[in-house]
């Protein structure tokens, strides 16, 4: 029910021009303004209810925090900003892959010169040199609006998401599938901008795949189906499915230095980790078999860690080798019991 | 060759999944009475909170059974006959064995009160899948709560209740709350925090009669204080023992529980016990019997290697365990019993966070910490190096779990250590 009402919303939000009265009678100019406010108060009154929730809980208090500045500053008052002292309606807590237009050259390049700059070294370098360090989390759970809502007004959902190794299955296909997408396109609006007129035929199908990725990329997957979807498949419907920047921050994850780590033999196999994880990762498997464990698609939120009865899990930045690790390697005593995985 | 395991707990799961890593062709049978599936009995209390499905209370995907080739049997074991190598069912059937593991637990220990026998609803453990179902029955249509036994099931319990807006008393027979794990100020210092949830604590008082309504429901309970405590839900939890009532006159010698040796065997040829239920043997100390959940994963998975022919020799490592009182989290690690240890306690003023170190000649032999995350294995590391107090104080940190931008801040423990009379006994905060 809940569901539908929000699908509905998005639908006439991005197909229809009902809200634009709306918006002009609140004196806030463009339905996209009305849309701005209202994702703000959802993600400010979710994030002060997170913040009720997990007082005791450090991470959780600075990371809503920085969520919730964030989108009252940078995704909501700087643009508006921008706007009055007429330059463009820059968002600077979006970045190229998932905001298209920052790494479309015909955009990109009429924006002032600090804006581009902004942009390509946002992207190129700031996003995975981030990554490295702190993993995906500093951007999917701290800066990311999608993230924000996700992890403030959807927390009641967030338990919702799909366990079953079908929605795996589904999630490695369509999620690097979507990266695919977006970096031809990418490369696409590069090749038409260089050529500039002398290849109509280039520019027109450009032009097209354009327009489709963004009927079905950023209205339906983004906005309609990951917002609607909160209370069938959980928070991150978006962000596990078919974020490119979701997908490219994984990667470099991956090979990064963030990782969760598991205190040896201290899980009682309660599954809450596994429950409260809005990525649909089988967190408590990894627990009950004692592997410190790096996911691409872990975005660091820390509700498994949260949630955890016996304080197993931990999310780090290691340092490789690490004391830990150097600990771990010590054999155990005979007749001591090795982990068993199930 | 046919394994059959009585008890699909985590000892008799473990073991199963430890033969199938090494016989991929052996059969292997697993037997329950309660459930069909294994199920994490730690996580009963978050079920009874919402926080989880019945079905989330399964460790192990359904459908990982059917690969890994392991049969899941419900029904109850009534006899074993060791030398036609069979067990027979309540049903009447017959199930076959080359090498059988019995692991089938413990029961709810059943104090001897006036009327307790006269009950036919009301009462609960919280051990099991049908204690959840009358907890979730009898929260439904009751208000008030009493449990007993201030232990760490009692507390989950009484949590658990609370969560439900019933009125809870607890009752705890010691002076303090667990007096078995946890000091003097910390059992306080917990029932002032059990308090503050709302809860009628009361300690230094024991059950003496349960009355019962003429259709044997439970209606409350009179203490040797003299109170009389009115409820529709009685929670017992005053420990466990171990389920061997069941055994048949030829099944394995028993004492405290199915005694073992150290790799696990019965006193019967091809029977072997692990968890809750085994009692170990030793050539040079008291029996054991080891009852968290911990040990029986350890035990079922070195008694499965012992039925494989491993040669196993069972020596139970430094004791450990963990909890979380409502909201304070709880670890600890080593030996509380040795009278003439030092202790060394501290807490940090005005929050529900404190540490326990026990040191006997020069080494340290035990952790008691409350209120924040601590990674046991350090404390193992340090017991087995034999590390004095004062190295431990000053290496604590490399112990500490607690989440980011939340780490617990040691210096207050340290000044505290550095005023520490030694060798006195520990001051009461």
């Amino acid at each position: 029910m809940l569901s539908l009402a929000l699908t509905v919303f998005y639908l006439v939000l991005y197909f229809t021009e009902a809200l634009t009265p709306v918006s002009k009678a609140l004196g806030l100019g463009s339905k996209w303004t009305l849309y701005g406010l209202l994702y703000t108060i959802a993600i400010v009154a979710g994030g002060v209810f997170v913040i009720r929730r997990y007082r005791h809980n450090r991470y959780q208090v600075v990371r809503t925090i920085v969520v919730m500045a964030t989108q009252v500053v940078l995704a909501f008052s700087v643009p508006l900003i921008l706007v009055f002292f007429h330059q463009p309606e820059y968002y600077f807590s979006y970045l190229w892959p998932l905001k298209l237009d920052y790494g479309t050259p015909g955009y990109l390049f009429h924006l002032p010169l600090v804006f581009v700059i902004y942009s390509i070294v946002g992207s190129m370098i700031l996003v995975p040199l981030l990554a490295v360090f702190f993993g995906k989390r500093w951007y999917c759970s701290w800066i990311c609006g999608c993230g924000g809502l996700a992890n403030t007004a959807g927390e009641p959902f967030r338990h919702l998401s799909q366990k079953s190794t079908k929605a795996w299955r589904f999630e490695k296909v369509s999620i690097y599938s979507v990266l695919i997408l977006c970096l031809l396109l990418t490369g696409l609006l590069f090749a038409t901008y260089g050529t500039g007129n002398q290849n109509p035929g280039l520019a027109k199908f450009s032009y097209k795949f354009q327009s489709l990725y963004g009927f079905i990329v950023v209205a339906m997957l983004s906005g309609v189906i990951g917002v609607g979807a909160y209370p069938i498949g959980g928070t991150r419907v978006w962000c596990r499915y078919f974020c490119p920047m979701a997908a490219l921050l994984g990667l470099t994850q991956k090979f990064g230095r963030f990782r969760i780590t598991v205190k040896q033999n201290m899980c009682i196999s309660c599954g809450l980790c596994s429950k409260y994880c809005e990525m649909g990762i089988d967190v408590r498997s990894y627990a009950q078999a004692n592997t410190s464990f790096t996911r691409a698609s872990c975005v660091g939120c820390g509700m498994c860690a949260e949630v955890c009865p016996r304080g197993v899990l931990r999310l780090e930045n290691v340092m490789r080798p690490s004391p830990r690790e150097r600990l771990i390697q010590i054999a155990p005593a005979p007749g001591i019991a090795r982990p068993v995985s199930y | 060759m046919r394994y059959v395991i009585i008890g699909n707990g985590v000892a008799g799961t473990t073991a199963a999944f430890t033969i199938r890593e090494r016989e991929r062709r052996a059969w292997i049978t697993l037997i329950s009475d309660e459930s069909d599936y294994f199920i994490s009995r730690t996580a009963l209390m978050y079920a009874f909170m919402d926080r989880l499905e019945r079905r989330d209370l399964e460790p192990v995907e359904r459908k990982v059974w059917d690969r890994q080739n392991i049969e899941c049997v419900r029904g109850r074991v009534t006899g074993i006959d060791s030398a036609g190598h069979k067990l027979t069912m309540r049903s009447g059937a017959v199930i076959p064995y080359d090498r059988l593991l019995i692991a089938c637990g413990s029961l709810p220990n059943r104090p001897a009160w006036d009327g307790l026998a006269e009950v036919q609803d009301g009462l609960v453990n919280f051990v099991t899948l049908g204690d959840l179902d009358r907890c979730e029955r009898l929260t439904k249509t009751g208000q008030k709560a009493v449990v007993v036994g201030g232990g760490l099931i009692g507390v989950e319990l009484v949590e658990c209740l609370r969560h439900h807006g019933m009125q809870v008393t607890f009752l705890v027979r010691e002076p303090w709350y667990w007096p078995a794990a946890l000091g003097k100020p910390e059992g306080l210092m917990i029932s002032e925090h059990i308090r503050k949830h709302g809860v009628d604590v009361r300690m230094d008082e024991s059950v003496k009669r349960v009355n019962v309504d003429s259709g044997g429901n439970v209606r409350g309970v009179l203490t040797d204080a003299g109170h009389e405590y009115a409820c529709s839900l009685l929670g017992v939890a005053v420990g466990v023992h171990p389920a061997i009532e069941w055994l048949p006159d030829n099944g394995p010698r028993a004492n405290r529980g199915v005694l073992v040796d150290t790799s696990f065997r019965t006193s019967l040829d091809t029977v072997w016990a692990a968890g809750d239920c085994a009692e170990i043997q030793f050539d040079d100390r008291p029996t054991v019997v080891e009852q968290i959940w911990y040990s029986a994963k350890r035990q079922g998975e070195l008694a499965a290697r012992s039925m494989l022919g491993d040669p196993i020799v069972y020596d139970p490592p430094v004791f450990y365990n963990s909890a979380k009182l409502f909201d304070i989290e709880y670890t600890t690690v080593g030996n509380f019993r040795i009278p003439d240890a030092a202790e060394f306690y501290g807490r940090i003023p005005g929050r529900d966070v404190s540490i326990r170190i026990a040191e006997y000649s020069g080494a340290v032999i035990g952790f008691n910490m409350l209120g924040s995350r601590w990674d046991h294995t350090w404390f193992e590391r340090w017991i087995a190096e034999r590390r004095s107090l004062e190295y431990v104080m000053e290496q604590l940190h490399l112990a500490q779990f607690d989440v980011e931008f939340g780490r617990q801040d040691l210096s207050e423990f340290r000044r505290q250590f550095a005023k520490w009379p030694r060798g006195a006994p520990a001051v009461v905060a």
